[in-house]
């Protein structure tokens, strides 16, 4: 067995309606005056108002709300809410929404924890101490925001993606409320929930940091994403398989944070910091090339996948090779019964000229996920894939 | 037993090393393209060395102090670095558990990694020259 690293110091609390329990959490971490991050259109629907009248009980005051986020967070947004947060002398912090909700406020909590400025922490494994309390409540199912230990935050004036690695950036408490996600759009049910599945699928075959935990983590997601987030997009009130997606991706999160991601991933963040696509519709649009290009390395463990999945039959059985292609053609299906975007010109990203290939291929060999790719990949090898996704 | 016998045994090795991958064309151009500037960090000895490519012509290392404000540092012990430096470290994994520490913009640095991997066969010429009594292998 290979050395590896195994940690997880989020407490994962599952149910329907458990959002409204955010309060007790909050008295158990010692938190009073909170605040609260989350996407505006909750706080505009009425979701949020259970959390909020949770926390009062719970604190003696309502939270300060910092609903101004968007989709692509960025250096601002932190710095706003974080002037905020010292104007209240805020010391917890609730997260409700998706990964860049959730990313936000674990950016905001390092400044508030440590003080300076977002810069000053730039980096992986800087934060060498516990930060504020943070419960993070996800709103989609498929970042694994709520238990990872990165976080990203765009700077728009320098145009890049700037990373905050430390295990201590992850969240103390994750609520898992399958309520709060059942008004997603299926479109978007469908793109995050392939972005846990693409944690899952890369996290299993990445170079020498899987292990025991997260091998047995990632197929039971896989188990539970391919049997539930169909129904889940195809019935958003269907709140078991709301349920069963919103726990495989927390468990993805899991994995992924302790073991990385791949090729898949570093081409979509370079695909989305040129042209802003959705994270999860960019992976579905590189899943498949980015299995085929791992399949001759890694193809016994696509098999392990293929075989759990129960994919074998007595054609292919035993046959390591057929399973794996078998997995990646499953792969397929699922994207198209999904009806994801399969192609990037799909996506609305424009065709390329050499100079923009040539920017994406550097961006994705820059990308720190292509690190724990299994197989080396080339620029060429980078800029092959690019065309292949168009 | 440790690698480096002090700061000194450290910073005339990895002095020597970087000198040798300056003294390669091929490897120096790539490094130049990044225009970085770079600060390594040791502990146990404690020692540290900056690489400075900002200038995109001539690579410049200082051993110890140095005024330049890095864009990358990157914070490890010694016995790492050297374990580093003949290829045997996973570097994923050591990013994990938190033996290798960078702060700023890690992609840039990461960016680096398949540049500098000739250099694994500079180094131990590096450790016999400066007469080491370590393992290479």
């Amino acid at each position: 067995m290979n050395p590896f690293v195994f940690h997880t110091p989020t407490r994962v609390y599952f149910g329907e309606d458990s959002a409204s329990s955010c309060g007790d959490f909050l008295r158990e971490l010692g938190g009073k005056k909170v605040l609260m991050v989350a996407d505006a259109f909750l706080e505009k629907s009425g979701a949020l108002k259970p959390l909020i009248e949770s926390i009062r009980e719970s604190t003696g005051s309502a939270p300060i709300l910092f609903t101004d986020v968007p989709s692509d967070s960025d250096i601002d947004c932190v710095n706003n809410a974080t002037a905020i947060a010292r104007t209240h002398q805020c010391d917890a912090f609730v997260a409700v929404g998706g990964g860049s909700v959730i990313d936000t406020a674990k950016v905001i909590n390092i400044c508030l924890s440590f003080g300076g400025e977002v810069m000053d922490y730039q980096g992986l494994n800087i934060i060498e101490r516990k930060l504020y309390p943070l419960i993070a409540v996800p709103t989609t199912a498929g970042t694994g925001a709520e238990v990872s230990f990165v976080a990203m935050v765009k700077d728009h004036g320098e145009g890049k993606k700037l990373m905050f690695g430390s295990r201590f950036l992850a969240p103390d408490v994750a609520i898992l409320d399958p309520l709060m996600i059942v008004s997603l759009p299926a479109k978007l049910t469908a793109a995050t929930g392939i972005d846990a599945i693409t944690h899952d699928i890369e996290c299993y075959v990445a170079s020498g940091t899987y292990s025991v935990f997260t091998d047995a983590i990632c197929l039971e997601s896989l188990r539970l994403l391919f049997e539930f987030l169909p129904q889940a997009t195809v019935d958003g009130g269907n709140i078991e398989a709301r349920g069963a997606t919103l726990v495989a991706s927390c468990m993805a999160g899991v994995a992924f944070t302790n073991s990385g991601v791949g090729i898949t991933h570093a081409l979509a963040h370079a695909v989305g910091a040129k042209y802003a696509t959705h994270h999860g519709m960019t992976n579905a649009v590189f899943l498949p090339h980015g299995m085929r290009f791992n399949l001759d390395t890694v193809y016994p463990r696509y098999a392990r996948i293929a075989q759990f999945l129960g994919f074998a039959d007595e054609e292919n059985n035993g046959d390591e090779l057929a399973l794996a292609n078998l997995l990646v053609n499953k792969v397929e299906a699922l994207l198209e019964k999904l009806q994801l975007p399969l192609t990037l010109r799909e996506l609305g990203v424009p065709e390329f000229s050499d100079e923009n290939l040539a920017e994406l291929t550097d961006l994705a060999a820059a990308d720190p996920a292509i690190m724990f790719n299994p197989r080396e990949a080339s620029s060429d090898d980078l800029t092959q894939l690019l065309k292949r996704a168009y | 037993m440790a690698v480096f016998t002090d700061t000194d045994e450290l910073h005339r090795v990895m002095n020597d090393l970087w000198t040798a991958i300056k003294n390669e064309k091929e490897m120096a151009a790539q490094l130049l393209s990044s225009r970085l500037i770079v600060t390594f960090h040791y502990r146990e000895p404690d020692g540290r060395l900056t690489v400075d490519c900002s200038d995109g012509k001539e690579m410049v290392i200082t051993v110890g102090d140095c005024n330049k404000k890095p864009v990358v540092e990157m914070f490890m012990k010694s016995s790492v670095a050297h374990e580093f430096w003949l290829g045997k470290v996973n570097v994923p994994l050591a990013l994990i558990q938190g033996k290798i520490v960078s702060k700023g913009p890690v992609n840039k640095a990461l960016a680096l990694l398949p540049a500098i991997k000739p250099a694994y066969g500079l180094y131990p010429s590096v450790i016999e020259k400066n007469g080491l009594k370590v393992s290479i292998t």
